[in-house]
């Protein structure tokens, strides 16, 4: 199977933030890893340094096939429109509505029309439960149903790879149950990855094919959940059920 | 003693030396950041990929509806003001002293080439310049800017670009509409007072008006329109995390705009008319 995610010997100080060590990490595609940890142990630092956010001291990270270093600026934006990704702060456009907020990356990379957008805006919109809320302002809806909005702009284009920062936070229990049942939606058409930061055990994390369990900058196991669960020390249980 | 106090004055001079030469670098190395993004700028809006250009043109649009059509009544009633306080006070005041012939002359050199300009330059910076500042270092601080990045849309293209053009378009507009309005309104409005009949003031007007000064309004409307973009920008795209940032920048932004718009003034009027 070819690997969606490349990390080898990534090390990365800064100043008064979380640090990455020596860390190898490979996520396969189609895979839903879980990064697990307290927090500063490095999870947002490798969401941000897969979405070239960061640049790493030394290492190489390899995403889709690509080295991010050897990328030019626009190269890199070429990647991201196959790269879905949702930070801590969901980054809806504020003066937009949900729909257009959604319809945004079709408008801009593809021109598309508006009677064919307006179909498949809306058909997204109905995967996550946000119908009803097409036309809201994003400071008119909760924190929940704007970080389902920004999942559902994050996968317009039929990205390959999703990276999440915490998805779970402020989404109610279907909104979650949605959010796990997005691979077997995806699998129909093409394989989605997901590599996703969770800082607290959420059902979600049971849906996941491997967790990762992190603390300062390393990573101190990887397996399915339960396999971790059996060898965990009674911190790192905390943070798996 | 002497030694001294002569010791101390050198290490004061030294200190200014440094001062001013900090503040030297800091200014140039501002200045060369705003060339640069005016020039990725242009960069993009030449760019031939036809990737964004319609919400780019969107964009461009409501950049366009609010700083210039939207400015329109603001405009007007300071145009109409001057226009009134300037010819109101050429025109009575002049013939007094036997110069009642330079009425179009003085109306021309202030109006139209010097404070049309500068007012409307100053208009927009408090009205749309602040707007951009603020809403710029909104966006920052809530992610926005870093989302659009990574949906792989351009900033430049998305965000800089349009609010660029769309201030150099409504700034000339704008420029060329106070000067018409003052001269024109401000005659209707004086006209109460002043003895010149419409027909002479006219003539003086147009006697006095060459090519020249309505190309160096308009040069000069593109100018402030792409200095007080470029600076907005900036600074709105400055504001690094908190909120209470927004309005720092905010205000070193329109101080900025409204200096550069003066120095650039200066430079203008010296390169046109020396």
């Amino acid at each position: 199977m070819d690997a969606a995610i490349e990390i080898s010997g990534v090390s990365m100080e800064l100043e008064g933030q979380d640090g990455l060590t020596d860390l190898t990490l490979t996520v396969e595609v189609g895979e839903f890893l879980a990064l697990a940890g307290p927090n500063r142990s490095g999870k947002s630092l490798i969401l941000k340094l897969c979405a070239g956010l960061v640049a790493p001291d030394g290492g190489t990270v390899r995403v889709l096939g690509q080295d991010l270093a050897a990328l030019s600026e626009e190269e890199l934006a070429g990647l991201r429109q196959r790269v879905g990704v949702v930070l801590h702060q969901p980054g809806l456009l504020s003066n937009m509505t949900v729909f257009n907020n959604v319809a945004l990356p079709l408008r801009y990379h593809c021109g598309m029309e508006e009677e064919g957008l307006r179909s498949l805006v809306m058909a997204q919109l109905e995967l996550f439960g946000l119908e009803a809320l097409w036309n809201r302002f994003p400071a008119e809806i909760n924190e929940g149903e704007a970080r389902c909005a920004a999942i559902a702009r994050a996968l317009i284009l039929g990205q390959e790879l999703l990276l999440l920062h915490d998805p779970t936070e402020g989404l109610d229990a279907p909104m979650i149950q949605r959010l796990g049942q997005l691979r077997t939606r995806y699998r129909g058409t093409k394989p989605l990855t997901i590599l996703a930061t969770m800082r607290a055990y959420s059902p979600l994390m049971e849906t996941a094919d491997r967790v990762a369990f992190l603390r300062d900058g390393t990573i101190q196991a990887v397996g399915r959940q339960q396999e971790l669960l059996a060898a965990a020390d009674a911190d790192m249980r905390g943070y798996l059920q | 003693m002497n030694g001294v106090s002569q010791g101390t004055e050198q290490v004061a001079g030294q200190g200014v030396l440094v001062w001013v030469g900090r503040k030297a670098i800091d200014a140039y190395s501002y200045v060369a950041d705003l060339g640069a993004l005016v020039y990725v700028a242009l960069r993009e809006l030449a760019r031939p990929s036809p990737q964004g250009r319609g919400e780019a043109f969107r964009v461009i649009s409501r950049q366009i509806l609010f700083t210039g059509v939207d400015a329109l009544p603001v405009v007007s009633a300071i145009a109409l003001m001057l226009g009134l306080i300037i010819i109101t006070q050429a025109g009575t005041q002049l013939p007094k002293v036997g110069a009642g012939d330079l009425v179009g002359n003085i109306i021309v050199v202030v109006v139209i080439r010097e404070l049309g300009p500068l007012l409307t330059a100053f208009i927009v910076v408090g009205r749309s310049g602040t707007a951009i500042t603020t809403e710029l270092g909104n966006m920052r601080v809530g992610q926005e800017v870093t989302a659009l990045e990574l949906i792989g849309i351009s900033v430049t293209r998305f965000i800089v670009m349009p609010r660029l053009v769309g201030m150099i378009l409504s700034m000339i507009c704008l420029t060329l509409y106070f000067d018409t309005v003052a001269v024109l309104g401000g005659f209707v409005v004086a006209k109460v007072k002043l003895t010149v009949p419409f027909a002479a003031f006219a003539h003086a007007v147009t006697q006095s008006l060459s090519l020249t000064d309505v190309i160096v309004t308009a040069a000069k409307g593109m100018l402030f329109g792409t200095a007080v973009a470029a600076i907005c920008c900036h600074h709105g795209l400055s504001v690094q995390s908190s909120y209470t940032e927004v309005p720092q920048q905010t205000t070193k932004a329109m101080i900025n705009s409204v200096t550069i718009c003066l120095l650039l003034d200066i430079l203008v009027t010296g390169t046109a008319y020396f």
